[in-house]
């Protein structure tokens, strides 16, 4: 996790830092935060917002907003109902998340009493990531199992 | 291996007790290690979790409150569901049965020409044997999460409800992909089998034309999922193949989104200990999201389905007794704080779907087969559970109320019905004979004392203790006290300890339970000389049964009759409300936990005000008087020295908190160690058990352990239990002499 100042160009340097040498990087357009914020990052070489199935298989990050975090749970929460944001948060191996600090909730039932959450066209498909995919299926506990191996949160303060 | 070696297969429906042998058996001898360190861990990762859970105890009423309330409106839910799922644009199916719910699956499948199907973990779809269905219409069925991936591989049973494969080790996997996938990859660690096993699954979740998956509740008012989950395979299974269908049991539909929120939180602590999993989606099927064409199949539009299966579900939601278990969320808590299952696994205490002691009532219902649930006999009753369930079911009650039911439907044996005839019981409830003998262990040594030089010496004539296991399956390797020639109340009364009395102070009953009464009478003496060398006036009852020893066979109208007469004799000699006394843990138990149900409401909360534990008693009566205890116990007096090794009674700790014991031997100047496991492995009769004694030796082996590991860190420590089956069981296994905390405190005076 990474404290982020609220500038497109911040977020972009902090993905980039993150994402290193890893290409393609996948990007979910944000439906929460303001589009500029992505801006910048969407003109980089080896970023790319329309991917297509074999850009999918080959994705080694991705970028998506989340619409809440959870302070008690360390989770960020991802809406996955409309666009791409349930591939891009899944399928490459290291998934990048970017959360506004406004939006952070102490538990995960404070997300329920939300008012704006009984909207029935709002959030109708979320999930609550706390962390990369992992088991204890195999033994001991391992770190990357069918999706993303590592989990990095940009918080915008 | 040896020849013949049961599978584990062979042993899931355990119809007779000839199987839950032989799966014992299996489970001890195979999968025991990894079962014992795969529990142990998330049952220690749970205590973690809870510990830090804001408002647990809260969470846990409206978790049981939202379940009553879901579970009373089933009818309008399903409707209401049904409603909101098509609304979304998904399809809705109620299956009466297993083979419905098949069938409907099978023909979607059929319509899609679906050739290869992903799956995430369903117990539902265990329960239904769908993979079988599917596998005979040509289509290859997946199993992505790799727990269920290695039970595929294997084909066997899940052994637990939330981690089915608990019962392999990482070798033992690694041994199994070799064989089952001829690979020369390397294996040798959890890392090199998960990237084994992600990416050949990768491939299937592209390629796959549909995904099935369960569900942990569903939302009525608009046909929203929670799925719980680390892997993220129930997430691809979701949202990449085109086709998605779910099943789910009728229990599993609350009114709305809102009721997820207090599951959220309970369902991860209660099940691997994680303030939440890496992915709790909440789903609304269909997605509004375009079908990536991985299949290169071409564009595909997303079709949701939903099965709700009842299954038996409804039948038991109309049994007043058992429909408890529809509340079920799940989450293991119950298993992993399990001593039995802890040794054990779902293989040996377990169904062909559901394990654990939650599982039998499952096991029997989905069925429609009451002799499935004939591993609830593993259930000793030691209630370790029941403070774990994050929706408080009373496990041990159902387990108590099957066995009540297993019993009915087998024919009084001859030699059960003698065993009536000669201990003067009433033959009017079914059980066996070894039943009987226990349930009727007050008559049985009542007898035993009066004779007792003579039924001594059988006991020691050669042959008895085969006889006895013969006719009554009692282990001979069991060491059996002998019987004594004075009772509790016989050495009471012999003028000695009325001399004792004092003048004044306050006034107590102490309760002459049966098990301290006949098989430690001197313990109950040294109970009433702490309560006199502090001042306590003390009265002792009649020696009565209290019913726990029929109730632990499942013979409850036996305990229930047995908890009126001494509820009605308690009114009669108690009228002023004395506090009364008990010294036996098991008994303290039944009175303040098992009397719930069989006793009405007002004599039950009588007993409750005023019944507790005989330390505890001692403990606050220090506490009122602000008296140090030390002026009275004096530990000098106590050779041995310091140190002492506590072990709490199983059923102790879920009515009272045995840290007031441990804190009062610390005021006095002990150390105190206390072990940490959740039961001796002896549980009252269990451990006597010719089917069990293996059972009981293997849970007590972490319990030695840890004693010896106290031992080898500081030194020698004096064995303390409170229980008259744990002083047994721990003076078997170490061949040292255990002391109840009353017989140490006596040895102060």
């Amino acid at each position: 996790m990474e404290l982020v100042a609220r500038s497109p160009e911040a977020v972009r340097d902090a993905v980039l830092a993150r994402a290193s040498a890893k290409r393609p990087i996948l990007i979910a357009a944000p439906r929460y935060l303001s589009p500029d914020y992505f801006r910048p990052l969407r003109e980089w070489e080896g970023v790319l917002s329309h991917p297509s199935a074999s850009d999918y298989r080959s994705a080694a990050v991705g970028v998506t907003e989340a619409f809440a975090a959870v302070a008690r749970t360390g989770s960020v929460c991802v809406d996955i109902g409309a666009d791409i944001a349930g591939y891009v948060s899944l399928l490459p191996r290291l998934h990048i998340v970017v959360v506004d600090i406004d939006k952070l909730v102490f538990r995960p039932s404070d997300l329920f009493r939300l008012e704006q959450f009984s909207r029935p066209t709002f959030q109708r498909s979320f999930v609550f990531i706390s962390g990369p995919s992992a088991t204890a299926d195999m033994g001991p506990l391992v770190r990357g199992v069918h999706g993303p191996h590592e989990l990095h949160i940009l918080v915008l303060s | 291996m040896p020849k013949h070696v049961t599978s584990p297969r062979e042993i899931a429906a355990k119809e007779s007790r000839a199987i839950l042998r032989r799966a014992i058996r299996l489970a001890l001898d195979t999968e025991s290690a990894a079962v014992r360190r795969n529990t142990r861990s998330f049952n220690l990762n749970r205590y973690g979790a809870i510990a830090v859970l804001p408002d647990y105890e809260v969470l846990k009423d409206e978790a049981r409150r939202i379940k009553e309330h879901a579970l009373a409106n089933r009818k309008a839910l399903v409707q209401r569901l049904s409603e909101s799922v098509t609304r979304n644009g998904g399809h809705f199916f109620f299956a009466r049965d297993a083979q419905e719910a098949r069938e409907y699956i099978q023909e979607v499948c059929k319509r899609h020409r679906v050739r290869s199907l992903v799956k995430g973990k369903s117990m539902t779809s265990e329960e239904i044997h769908l993979n079988a269905a599917l596998e005979h219409d040509g289509i290859r069925v997946v199993e992505t999460d790799l727990a269920e991936f290695i039970l595929q591989a294997a084909d066997e049973q899940p052994s637990h409800i939330i981690a089915p494969a608990i019962h392999y080790s990482r070798e033992r996997i690694t041994a199994l992909f070799r064989r089952k996938f001829q690979i020369d990859l390397p294996l040798d660690t959890g890392e090199d089998l998960t990237r084994f096993a992600r990416e050949r699954l990768r491939e299937d979740f592209l390629a796959a034309d549909a995904g099935i998956t369960g569900a942990n509740l569903i939302s009525a008012d608009c046909g929203s999922l929670l799925l719980v989950e680390s892997e993220a395979n129930i997430r691809l299974t979701c949202i990449v193949p085109p086709l998605h269908l779910a099943i789910s049991g009728l229990e599993k539909i609350v009114p709305s989104r809102r009721e997820f929120a207090p599951f959220i939180e309970l369902l991860a602590a209660s099940a691997t200990g994680q303030p939440l999993t890496s992915y709790t989606s909440v789903m609304q099927p269909p997605l509004a999201v375009p079908v990536v064409d991985f299949r290169g199949a071409g564009p595909a539009a997303r079709e949701f389905h939903l099965v709700i299966l009842d299954n038996g579900r409804e039948a038991l939601a109309q049994d007043a007794q058992l429909k408890e278990a529809l509340y079920c969320i799940r989450c293991s808590a119950c298993l992993n704080s399990c001593a039995n299952f802890q040794v054990l696994g779902g293989h040996g205490f377990g169904g062909a779907t559901y394990s654990g002691g939650i599982g039998a009532t499952w096991e029997a219902a989905t069925t429609g087969q009451l002799k499935l649930a004939r591993f609830s006999d593993l259930c000793t009753g030691c209630s370790r559970c029941v403070p774990q369930c994050p929706v408080r079911i009373d496990i041990p009650g159902l387990n108590v109320e099957l066995r009540s039911r297993l019993n009915e439907s087998i024919p009084l044996s001859p030699m059960a019905r003698a065993m009536c005839l000669l201990l003067g019981a009433s033959p009017a409830e079914h059980a066996s004979a070894q039943q009987m003998f226990f349930a009727h262990y007050d008559r049985v040594a009542r007898w035993g004392t009066l004779f007792a030089p003579l039924s001594n010496f059988f006991l020691k004539v050669p042959g008895s203790r085969w006889f006895l296991e013969k006719s009554f399956g009692i282990d001979r390797r069991r060491h059996l006290a002998p019987f004594p020639t004075k009772t509790w109340v016989d050495l009471c009364d012999d003028g000695v300890t009325q001399k004792l009395d004092a003048p004044q102070g306050p006034e107590v009953l102490v309760l002459a339970d049966v098990f301290t009464n006949y098989g430690a009478p001197e313990r109950g003496r040294d109970a009433l000389r702490c309560l006199h060398a502090v001042g306590v006036r003390v009265r002792l009852t009649n020696p009565l049964p209290d019913g726990r020893a029929a109730l632990s066979q499942g013979m409850i109208e036996t305990a229930r009759s047995q908890a009126e007469a001494l509820s009605r004799y308690l009114a009669a000699e108690n009228a002023r409300g004395l506090p009364l006394l008990v010294v036996e843990p098991s008994v303290l138990a039944m009175i303040l936990r098992e009397y719930l149900k069989l006793l009405p409401a007002e004599p039950f909360a009588k007993l409750q005000n005023s019944t507790m534990d005989a330390v505890q008693f001692l403990a606050k009566h220090f506490a009122e008087l602000g008296s140090e205890p030390r002026e009275v116990f004096d530990i000098r007096k106590f050779a041995p020295g310091s140190r002492v090794f506590y072990h709490a009674h199983c059923q102790q700790r879920a009515v009272s908190d045995p840290s007031n014991t441990v804190e009062f031997l610390r005021r006095l100047g002990f150390e105190v160690t206390c072990s940490q496991v959740e039961c001796c492995g002896m549980a009252g009769s269990f451990g006597y058990k010719k089917d069990f004694y293996d059972v009981s030796q293997a849970v007590s082996e972490e319990l030695v352990e840890q004693w010896k590991a106290a031992e080898s860190a500081m030194g020698p420590h004096t064995l303390i239990a409170s229980g008259v089956s744990c002083i047994e069981q721990l003076q078997g296994a170490t061949g040292r002499a255990v002391l109840h905390p009353v017989e140490l405190l006596a040895k102060l005076l």
